[in-house]
């Protein structure tokens, strides 16, 4: 059973600042530890938010990051930086899943989950839209406030207020079902 | 709808490749070996002895500190020359760099046989401008793959043996 989805959990892991500018540099031993530091919090974020494309999301979100590295002028900002990078990736193949089970559910033999199955709070969360998804995870599991989330999706944050209402409300209605 | 969870560890292949995202120019070459993995990382892991019969540039390694998965090498090349190098190494992953180049080899397990990537990347000099020009992509290629090759001969001599 996962933990309380209301729980508040410490931020971001940090990333000592000289590493990641020697990474930044071409440092292959820098940009090796960099990666051990990086992956376990970009893939907790991809099993959250796309959590049946959590390996895809990881790899893809891991590649953009490092490509980018070089780019990254602040090298203190990396966690932020890492964030929005990784919940955009993510976003993506949560999307592309969401899709797929609504192809899914239109074949005839599909089935659609059941309450029995409903098994733990990340169940729970992984029968929520995409969009409705993200903004639960990122506020309730990393923490992030309003105004964080809204600059890392790049929305307003009057959507992330109301999208926040119906993912709750969705969330309780899966939770209890 | 419980998915499976997320394995704990990034898998040594698809490490390499994240790692030559960051390093623009780097050769990365891949080949499925017909040994296991074992022997595959046998030879690898046996740089001093392996190593100079792999690759051509390279007459002998001598491992001077050895901390768990970090080493320290010396390196001779084949007209004299010293270079120090720095190593990370553990079953499925080593990451060796100079001042002047990154190697790096990642093995997964594939039944009964290997696949073996290696990454190659000379490092940009700030002080030597001028010699900072793109290798010849095709040639690094070539190089890597003749290398792979090499080590595929040694891991099937070494599960021989075995």
């Amino acid at each position: 059973m996962a933990g309380n989805l209301w729980e508040v959990p410490a931020n971001f892991p940090y990333v000592d600042p000289e590493k990641v500018a020697a990474a930044q540099q071409g440092d292959a031993l820098a940009l090796d530890r960099l990666l051990d530091e990086l992956a376990p919090y970009v893939r907790r974020l991809c099993a959250r938010i796309a959590p049946a494309a959590a390996d895809d999301a990881t790899q893809e979100a891991l590649l953009a990051v490092f490509r980018s590295l070089p780019s990254l002028r602040t090298p203190e900002a990396i966690m932020t930086w890492v964030r929005s990078v990784t919940v955009r990736t993510a976003i993506r193949f949560a999307r592309q899943q969401d899709l797929a089970v609504v192809a899914d559910e239109a074949m005839p033999d599909a089935s659609a989950p059941s309450p029995e199955k409903l098994v733990d709070i990340d169940d729970a969360l992984a029968r929520l839209p995409a969009a409705q998804r993200v903004v639960l995870v990122l506020r309730t599991r990393d923490g992030l406030s309003e105004q964080e989330i809204a600059t890392a999706l790049g929305i307003p944050v009057g959507t992330v207020k109301s999208r926040l209402n119906r993912a709750r409300a969705a969330f309780r209605e899966a939770w209890e079902s | 709808m419980t998915y499976p969870a997320a394995t704990s560890d990034i898998d040594p292949v698809d490490r390499l490749s994240i790692l030559a995202a960051a390093l623009p120019g780097a050769a990365v070459g891949m080949r499925r070996i017909a040994a296991p993995f074992d022997a595959v990382w046998q030879v690898i892991a046996d740089l001093e002895h392996a190593t100079p019969r792999y690759e051509p540039g390279v007459a002998r390694v001598r491992v001077t500190e050895r901390h768990g998965q970090f080493l320290r090498l010396l390196v001779q090349d084949t007209a004299g020359r010293e270079d120090a190098m720095e190593a990370r190494l553990r079953p499925g992953w080593c990451v060796m760099q100079s001042g002047t180049i990154v190697i790096a080899f990642a093995a997964r397990r594939q039944g009964s046989q290997t696949l073996l990537a290696h990454l190659e990347h000379r490092r940009p000099q700030p002080s030597a401008p001028g010699q900072n020009q793109p290798r010849d992509r095709d040639a690094a290629r070539a190089k890597i793959d003749q290398e792979l090759r090499v080590i595929e001969t040694l891991a099937i001599q070494a599960g021989t043996e075995a």
